[in-house]
């Protein structure tokens, strides 16, 4: 009797515990208004237009550059452990702080930082509906800094099971793993009628998708407001196309931002084993000797 | 002679479309820098217009009469501005750090091409008549001249874009991008800036024939004329001046007149495939930035129009709203200069708003570099005889 009890408690801390993940990926509005000045919070602000995150914050925010403070200025590559330890440092954020990230963009880049603070085993939380829904409820904005104290939190080295690289691709693609990829750039880009959207140039010399990808765009797990769509739909929408969380994901787009974005949903939401490949796109279609489909036939410079 | 009941009928109407225009946009909440570029646009125009801030008639009329009020209110408005800007710079950039510069602040490139540029832009002022921010608040006067002068700057800018890759790989890749705090701190820089601005006013009045202008500016005068007719007393110019380009920086980007120029010349004129398929680093570097237009409201657009539409309302109110009919000879000049200025403004990324007044408030050496070359060319404009007879 007393091991049933002991088992059932067991098995209710652990539906508990899976429940709580879940739902905990993501806060609301609410819940950040609430917790501005809970000392154990630290929210981060990862906006790429410049000057946003100066002319107004959300109050307490710390601002994580993209393009230095998430990435290393020099190789292509998430910034390092020890610069990435250092930033952490000199915002506080210790073992017990609950890490919350917000961006422009969609929470493209903010998804890329949860990225990058789960490669370095930190579970960051993404505001849903980032810093657009934050405006839209026309809530405090702030100019100030804070200096927060230092912490001495210690990171780990990567997490390398939650990034995918190029082998890691071939592999799935070619069937040498389990593994499914979901292409979540727009079905133009998908079928290679463009290299690359609009506006932005185009780095990649061939047009299409890696073999065997199937292609679920990020828009269609998001809300019209920018927030995202509950666990179960995302969840009915990525069974439709077979992927339902009994083998691996890896996600990928063109420069690996937005696939962040899915793989947040995918891995954090639904709790999936998910992979971002973040040489993405921009890899693949340069590399040689790799398979690729291009449905369109659309040739580089090609007339 | 407009009626004075027509007359401010029409300058309240302009002021109550301004407000319509903005509580319209403010329906919008991604829209609110387009509110605040509006407002800071009318607010400029009707500063610009009633002080005369046009820093080419200024610099004239110190060169030509000793009246120094002009060139007084310019430099309110630097040190003014700089102590303004250093507010919000020390509160986002707390320590100046290597490689790090205040977000959108026009810190540009320091080298030859610069000053040449400066230079350029400067003779372009005085052919063409003034700068290209007083052409805007001229065409509220009903200026002949400066719609000529601004269609040549379009043609000065695209020239501009097809001279910036061979120029860029020649120099400007080279050229650093120097902001005094990284090398005097945020006090040093504004001390140095303060002295600078200190020392030159000595000058201005040490030179000025100040008998003529205090008698002039004297003597009480009817409120309401004073505000609404009179030429505004260059402090106060200079004040206003300085305080819309600081707030107009902290809250939406540097203040600048060229960009939305820059932008619809650049897209149109990639559209029809006149421009090189890139314009080397041209996207990454600080100043008034031409990006190929993706939505029909920009800020800095409707900065311009708030611009030419408060200072219309303002001039109609004073009764300088004068619209005549320009000779075959001003307008060549006014296509010459303006064309100057629009391939100087493109070069410099900007011109005696966008590069001058707000790289000097940034304590950008880009701006000093301007204002010294800007003001040799303007000089050599006016006074080198071939180019004085050109400019007659």
């Amino acid at each position: 009797m007393k091991r049933i009890a002991k088992l059932t408690s067991v098995l209710v801390g652990l539906f508990l515990a899976s429940g709580a993940q879940a739902s905990d990926a993501l806060v609301t509005a609410d819940w950040v208004q609430d917790n501005l000045a809970n000392p154990n919070v630290r929210i981060f602000e990862v906006s790429v237009d410049t000057g946003v995150y100066e002319r107004g914050h959300i109050p307490g925010a710390v601002h994580l550059d993209w393009h230095t403070d998430l990435v290393d200025p020099v190789k292509r590559d998430i910034a390092d452990q020890a610069a990435f330890e250092a930033m952490l440092r000199e915002a506080g954020v210790s073992r017990d702080t609950t890490v919350v990230l917000y961006g422009d963009n969609n929470n493209w880049f903010a998804a890329w930082g949860a990225w990058v603070f789960d490669v370095y085993g930190i579970e960051a939380k993404l505001l849903d509906g980032g810093r657009k829904l934050w405006e839209a409820q026309g809530l405090p904005l702030d100019t100030a800094l804070v200096d927060h104290a230092d912490s001495l939190i210690e990171l780990p080295e990567r997490n390398t099971a939650l990034r995918a690289r190029l082998n890691d691709v071939l592999d799935a693609s070619e069937g040498r793993s389990a593994a499914k990829l979901v292409d979540i750039r727009s079905n133009d880009e998908y079928t290679g009628k463009v290299f690359a959207p609009e506006g932005v140039k185009e780095l990649a010399v061939r047009a299409g998708h890696v073999p065997g990808a199937v292609n679920v765009p990020w828009g269609k797990i998001v809300k019209e407001d920018g927030t995202f769509k509950s666990a179960d739909e995302i969840k009915a929408i990525y069974a439709e196309q077979g992927i339902d969380g009994s083998s691996p994901v890896i996600t990928y787009c063109r420069i690996g931002e937005r696939s962040s974005h899915t793989w947040f949903a995918l891995k954090r939401i639904l709790g999936y084993d998910a992979r971002n490949y973040d040489g993405s796109w921009t890899e693949y279609g340069n590399a040689v000797g790799v398979p690729v489909v291009n449905v369109a036939g659309t040739v580089w410079t090609g007339k | 002679m407009l009626d004075i009941r027509l007359r401010s009928f029409a300058a309240a109407a302009i002021l109550l479309a301004i407000a319509a225009g903005a509580w319209l946009l403010s329906a919008d909440p991604a829209a609110k820098g387009l509110v605040f570029s509006l407002l800071t646009g009318a607010g400029l125009g009707v500063v610009l217009q009633r002080s005369r801030f046009c820093f080419l008639c200024n610099l004239r009329d110190f060169l030509d009469e000793r009246d120094p009020r002009g060139v007084l209110a310019i430099l309110v408005a630097l040190g003014f501005g700089a102590i303004l800007y250093s507010v919000v710079v020390m509160s986002w950039v707390p320590v100046p750090q290597p490689g790090r510069l205040p977000p959108n602040a026009h810190i540009g490139p320091v080298g030859p091409v610069l000053a040449v540029a400066s230079f350029v832009f400067g003779l372009g002022m005085a052919i063409s008549g003034s700068c290209l921010s007083a052409h805007f608040y001229r065409l509220g006067e009903g200026s002949a001249t400066s719609p000529f002068a601004i269609v040549g700057a379009a043609v000065g800018f695209l020239l501009g874009f097809l001279t910036w890759n061979p120029l860029y790989l020649w120099s400007i890749s080279e050229s650093p991008a120097l902001w005094l705090p990284h090398f005097l701190g945020h006090a040093g820089s504004l001390t140095l800036t303060l002295l600078i601005v200190g020392l030159l006013g000595i000058l201005v009045h040490v030179l000025a024939n100040w008998a003529d202008w205090t008698a002039a500016t004297a003597g009480p005068s009817n409120p309401l004329k004073a505000i609404l007719v009179d030429r505004w007393p260059p402090v106060a110019a200079g004040l206003l001046v300085g305080t819309l380009s600081a707030i107009f920086y902290f809250r939406v980007a540097p203040l600048g007149v060229t960009a939305e120029l820059g932008s619809l010349v650049r897209t149109g004129a990639s559209g029809i495939g006149l421009l090189p398929g890139t314009l080397l680093g041209l996207d990454t570097l600080r100043g008034c930035a031409t990006v190929v237009k993706q939505a029909l409201l920009s800020n800095n657009g409707i900065l311009v129009v708030g611009l030419v539409a408060g200072s219309l309302a303002s001039a109609l109110a004073a009764d300088q709203f004068r619209p005549r009919r320009p000779t075959a000879r001003q307008i060549a000049r006014s296509v010459f200069g303006g064309l100057l200025l629009g391939w100087g403004a493109m070069t410099s990324l900007g011109c005696t708003v966008g590069v001058l007044l707000s790289g000097i408030h940034a304590g950008a050496v880009s701006g000093w570099v301007f204002l010294v070359f800007c003001t040799l060319g303007a000089w050599s404009g006016l006074r080198a005889p071939v180019l004085r007879r050109l400019a007659k």
